[in-house]
């Protein structure tokens, strides 16, 4: 009898913990989501910004409190990897489909004209057949596009909203899709090379410029030695 | 042994790793940050770059297009219109094309490099090429005889 009450207040204490534990995560998540979404839109991610910090400092907070929240390496992971999809989808997306708006063909193709002639030169000309498609005609720039934005940054995003839920499919996921960065980013920037007049001559910052401007896109390099490194038992199944 | 360190590694965090951990953990802090600022200034910070407030975002679209296809009459049509034509018609190929390549298997554009608020620059000698063949064409029309020639000045 005393073993039972023992237990069971044992359990409801855990509980409780678990509780307390999951409603501090959810409070500094408000305020990460929050920033996310105004991050991931790009001219406003310095007004998300701030929101974010104040998310993973109520996260910290929670954790030196003794709460299980997320280590903060997850939490960095998960979000920088939707940061990063959505800005690469967001541009990519912008380039098919609203490649004829004004801002697209300021900043897109303005962002072409100093940093990737590829997405400058013979601007909104491609054709397939009798169909205008439009934005970047460099070659082999529209299938990176439509096959990235498919194929790795959408599951990519979804495998990143998993890790934040410490799920074990979430890491499984990120680690299939952070690998394909490789392929990512052998292929485009091979591509690139072979093209490289199209994509460099007479721009303003060429090369140089792409890779001090594109190097923060490294996240899936920075995000597998890790994945594969925890201890994968804080990830449920 | 190693229960006096163990509470202070993060959960999932091994001992063997925690220094790569918490290294790839400030290296991420650095490309959200930077990630961030970048995407949130692009817009503003390659207007300012082109000649905006001086020329309007709508201006720095059509001088984008001068640029692109060497063409001084190229316009940035806003909005552009529904199944309009390809921008790049009788600019790209044709008798009438101004687009400066080098064509060949790997192509080589040869239109102007922008620099610094060049794109200003490039619209004020515009005008004054514009100008100075205005009253030239003029001359032409009320002297049929005359042998005024229309030059460029640049």
């Amino acid at each position: 009898m005393t073993t039972a009450i023992r237990s069971k207040s044992g359990f409801s204490a855990y509980d409780s913990h678990q509780d307390t534990s999951k409603q501090a995560q959810w409070r500094a998540d408000k305020w990460m989501i929050a920033g996310t979404l105004l991050m991931g839109t790009g001219v406003l991610g310095m007004l998300g910004l701030p929101l974010f910090f104040y998310g993973l400092h109520l996260q910290m907070q929670a954790a030196k409190a003794g709460l299980s929240v997320r280590p903060l390496i997850v939490t960095l992971i998960g979000y920088l990897v939707i940061i990063d999809s959505s800005l690469n989808s967001l541009g990519w997306a912008m380039d098919l489909f609203a490649n004829h708006s004004l801002i697209n063909r300021v900043l897109t193709s303005g962002w072409g004209a100093v940093f990737d002639g590829g997405y400058f030169w013979h601007y909104n000309e491609l054709m397939l057949g009798p169909y205008a498609v439009g934005g970047s005609g460099a070659p082999g720039e529209k299938a990176w596009e439509i096959a990235l934005i498919l194929a790795c940054f959408c599951p990519r995003l979804a495998a990143a909203i998993g890790l934040l839920q410490m799920k074990r499919w979430g890491q499984q996921w990120l680690i299939v899709t952070c690998w394909m960065g490789l392929i990512v980013w052998i292929g485009y920037n091979l591509n690139m090379t072979f093209y490289a007049d199209v994509r460099y001559a007479n721009i303003t910052f060429p090369v140089l410029g792409w890779w001090i401007y594109d190097i923060f896109y490294i996240t899936p390099f920075l995000s597998l030695p890790y994945l594969h490194t925890v201890n994968r038992e804080i990830f449920s199944d | 042994m190693t229960d006096k360190k163990e509470p202070s590694l993060p959960s999932g965090t091994m001992a063997h790793f925690a220094n790569m951990h918490k290294w790839l953990q400030r290296a991420l802090f650095v490309c959200l940050v930077a990630l961030v600022i970048e995407a949130s200034f692009s817009l503003p910070g390659l207007l300012i770059w082109f000649g905006w407030p001086t020329l309007s975002v709508t201006e720095v679209c059509d001088e984008l297009m001068k640029v692109r296809w060497s063409d001084d009459k190229a316009a940035c049509l806003v909005p552009h219109p529904l199944y309009g034509a390809n921008e790049g018609v009788g600019r790209t190929n044709g008798p009438a094309a101004t687009a400066q390549d080098e064509w060949g298997i790997q192509p080589r554009p040869l239109y102007k490099r922008i620099g610094f608020r060049d794109l200003v620059k490039f619209r004020d000698e515009r005008l004054v090429r514009e100008a100075a063949a205005r009253p030239s064409k003029e001359m032409a029309a009320t002297d049929a005889d005359s042998q005024v020639l229309d030059s460029p000045l640049f």
